[in-house]
């Protein structure tokens, strides 16, 4: 009685949290605050069961065949990865596929095949036992005791690992004393199938979820494109949320991932990322702090595409990332690395936008760093002869390199050949101040003017001027540290350490 | 001749006719190269912001080319500009290489500077030399007039760097020559390439590259010619962005260096990645003389 109704309940659970999830694919999008008109989710449901149906029937199902068997049941892009991981995935799955279908589901499948099927001592069910905590001991050792770099643990990591070390260890206590003591099988029975329908109830919830929805994205990603229709990336991009497990890989193979040990604004890691955004398109609040840590996150991005090529569950990381920084730096405060060579990619993507919400994030960071210096801004204004900051001043010869500004001696060497100052007709009007002039100011120790320009943030590196500096002043390096300077003071609300956590 | 091919981050996802290129010539040149899939970004986009986030992360990849044992090869101009720099600030700064090298001991690595950083093309200027690439170069260009864009990051600042002279370099020139090209006189040659403001100020970005590509024109050019990944993009991708057109007869088509020396080399277009290229070079075959046999 007890039983049935705990096995019912499971079940509707389990069927309403799956209803619940998969849902959500079709109810949300990850550019949800910029689309200007949103499908409806019956229409997205619509279209994307014609794109299931109509790659079925089409030669894509041999691909689809081919990923199946390479990608979904061998695993081939976590063997490629690493092998101690695929032994590790592999040991869990085949075992617990073959624990599901011969013992889970005897009565419908096994008994219906043979004829009184029944023994006393099941040595199979022993060693598929076995291989799943052998698996799992792998998993616990790599999380805990090797301590892969940057691979993040947390609540659903562990609740997945200590789901199915009691399961599997329940269920081999109940093997060995089913012939030595009713008793203790009568517990162990308990815990091990009450065990098993939690975890059937919890599994919509939890990243085991990923054994329905990793296969999908594998399979989604081998045959969806460009050319697919738009409605049905916004659904595999939600679908794809549900398909991480957080296995990090991705933050593993990450090309700036070492930043984070710098910075230690976790949203750098893109798998770290990934379990942020699950949550947020969930709620959908976010705090202010958690704003500027996924901002900066997922722009400190070379889009080296390291980790789509790497992912596991074959999620099309690149697309996301590029939806998902649209999302966030439209929103919210400036990001003062739209100004930095990390725009570079939405640059070379500037055709896939509207002029507007292109210009908007750099415009609204060019103002962010120039406004607090307001000397600038003032022309009418006389500087007092007494300006001088002499804490900038020594502040800002952090360096040895950078203290050589106190050599010009304003010959205009470095605005002279200076390309940008080339460019333009008038230039001071343009860039507020010339190269040399920033050199005096930084002599003088007014901090407005040395750090205010627009000049500082159109310096392409390019150091001709340093080059030319007949007094051996360090220019370009100059310039280099005062943005750093100024991406210290000016943006105080950039994240420095630990996690985020929604608001 | 022992190297670590350092890639980067854009040659991998946006320029694979770089790395394609490169490795078909180096391989028949006889160089052989490592590889270190644990490389990560060199640090140069974040050198605005945060210069701490910058030196570790090139440091990093130097102290993983010194755990290899090998110097490192360097394709892209930014790396290389980059990683020079770091090393030139830690060996000038022992406190920062201290605070470094604690952050790295977590990976089990550690910087002390044993590393050499070569650019692709000092490579072969340098340790190959202009003789054994001449007699390598069986089937030499005829009439062909190459602007060489020399690309900034590699050139100057000349005291870290140590690349070329920074006034006068001959480096990228004699390696033109030596495919049979000639390598022209442009004023703009030293020129940024304009990719450094492309998605910062797209009108400075792009009023640069226009300039050094009438600039080449202007001097009687049949390609540019460049060795670093960003610079190609600019004058390939973001080119072809602002004259769409695909008979605008005011573009000027640029490839990577290895793509040049690989067709007089005699290797196969197919294996240098002409067809990656955005604006179309295949014509750039016709300037070839038949092979000598």
């Amino acid at each position: 009685m007890l039983y049935d109704t705990a096995l019912y309940m499971a079940l509707a659970i389990f069927g309403v949290g799956l209803i619940y999830k998969v849902s959500g694919w079709f109810r949300f999008s990850v550019d949800m605050q910029n689309r200007s008109e949103s499908t409806p989710a019956p229409s997205r449901i619509q279209t994307a069961l014609r794109g299931v149906f109509s790659t079925l029937f089409s030669q894509k199902l041999f691909i689809l065949t081919r990923v199946f068997v390479s990608d979904v049941l061998l695993q081939m892009r976590i063997y490629k990865e690493d092998i101690i991981r695929w032994l590790m995935h592999m040991l869990i799955f085949i075992s617990f596929m073959f624990l599901l279908f011969t013992h889970a589901l005897d009565k419908i499948i096994v008994t219906s095949l043979f004829d009184r099927y029944y023994l006393d001592l099941n040595p199979y069910l022993i060693v598929a036992g076995l291989m799943v905590l052998a698996g799992v001991a792998i998993a616990a050792y790599r999380r805990f005791i090797l301590k892969v770099p940057r691979l993040k643990t947390a609540g659903p990591d562990y609740y997945a690992l200590i789901l199915l070390a009691v399961i599997i260890i329940s269920g081999l206590a109940m093997e060995l004393t089913k012939l030595t003591s009713y008793e203790n099988y009568q517990s162990y029975w308990n815990i091990h199938v009450y065990g098993c329908l939690f975890g059937l109830a919890y599994l919509p919830f939890s990243k085991l979820l990923h054994v329905l929805t990793t296969p999908v994205s594998l399979l989604a990603n081998a045959v969806m494109d460009k050319q697919s229709s738009p409605a049905n990336i916004k659904t595999r991009q939600m679908m794809e949320l549900d398909a991480c497990t957080r296995c990090g890989t991705c933050s593993n193979r990450c090309s700036v991932a070492v930043a984070f040990d710098r910075i230690g604004n976790e949203m750098i890691l893109p798998s770290e990322r990934m379990e942020f955004l699950r949550d947020y398109y969930s709620y959908k609040a976010i705090g202010a702090k958690g704003l500027a840590a996924i901002q900066q996150g997922i722009y400190l991005c070379t889009n080296c595409d390291r980790c789509t090529v790497a992912c596991p569950a074959g999620i099309n990381l690149r697309d996301m990332w590029f939806d998902v920084r649209e999302e966030m730096i439209q929103r919210g405060d400036a990001v003062d690395l739209v100004l930095t060579p990390f725009s570079y990619f939405r640059g070379l993507n500037m055709d896939k936008f509207d002029f507007e919400p292109f210009e908007k994030p750099v415009v609204k960071a060019r103002k962010k760093v120039t406004a607090p210096y307001k000397l600038l801004h003032q022309s009418d204004d006389i500087i007092p002869l007494t300006s001088a900051n002499q804490v900038f001043k020594e502040n800002a010869g952090l360096s040895d390199r950078a203290s050589t500004y106190t050599f010009c001696f304003a010959c205009e060497n470095c605005s002279t050949v200076c390309p940008v100052v080339g460019n333009y007709e008038s230039p001071i009007e343009e860039l507020d101040l010339l190269p040399h002039q920033i050199m005096r100011s930084m002599g003088f120790g007014i901090k407005d003017l040395a750090m205010g320009s627009r000049m500082l943030w159109y310096c392409l590196t390019c150091y001709q001027c340093q080059e030319h500096c007949p007094q051996g002043v360090k220019v370009t390096d100059i310039l280099y540290e005062l943005k750093n300077l100024s991406a210290k003071e000016v943006v105080p609300s950039q994240p420095t350490m630990g996690s985020v956590t929604l608001k | 001749m022992q190297f670590t091919l350092f890639l980067g981050c854009n040659i991998p996802a946006r320029v694979k006719q770089y790395e394609l290129s490169a490795r078909a010539v180096l391989e028949k040149l006889g160089i052989k190269v490592a590889d270190n899939k644990e490389f990560k970004c060199c640090g140069n986009p974040i050198r605005n912001t945060d210069d701490q986030a910058f030196i570790l992360m090139a440091a990093r990849n130097l102290a993983l080319a010194e755990k290899q044992g090998r110097d490192m090869m360097v394709l892209c101009k930014c790396c290389f500009g980059s990683l020079k720099n770091a090393a030139h600030v830690m060996a000038h700064h022992p406190s920062i290489q201290s605070d470094v090298n604690a952050a790295l001991a977590k990976e089990n690595l550690r910087y002390t500077g044993a590393v050499e950083i070569k650019h692709f093309l000092s490579v072969l200027y340098h340790e190959v030399g202009i003789k054994p690439l001449k007699e390598a170069v069986t089937r030499p260009f005829k009439k062909l007039n190459i602007a060489t864009h020399y690309g900034c990051h590699a050139l100057r600042p000349s005291d870290v760097t140590q690349f070329d002279d920074p006034v006068a370099p001959v480096v990228f020139d004699e390696l033109v020559s030596v495919t049979g090209a000639k390598s022209i006189k442009w004023p703009l040659k030293l020129e940024c390439c304009g990719a450094p403001m492309l998605g910062v100020m797209d009108t400075l970005s792009m009023d640069l590259t226009e300039r050094k590509i009438n600039d080449g024109l202007n001097a009687g050019a049949n390609y540019l010619c460049v060795a670093c990944p960003y610079c190609q993009m600019q004058f390939d991708r973001v080119q072809k962005m602002m004259s769409p057109d695909p008979k605008d007869n005011r573009r000027l088509a640029s490839l990577v260096y290895p793509q040049l020396l690989g067709l007089g080399m005699g290797i196969a277009g197919e294996e240098l990645g002409i067809s990656e290229n955005e604006l179309d070079i295949s014509n750039i075959e016709s300037f070839l003389e038949q092979e000598i046999q």
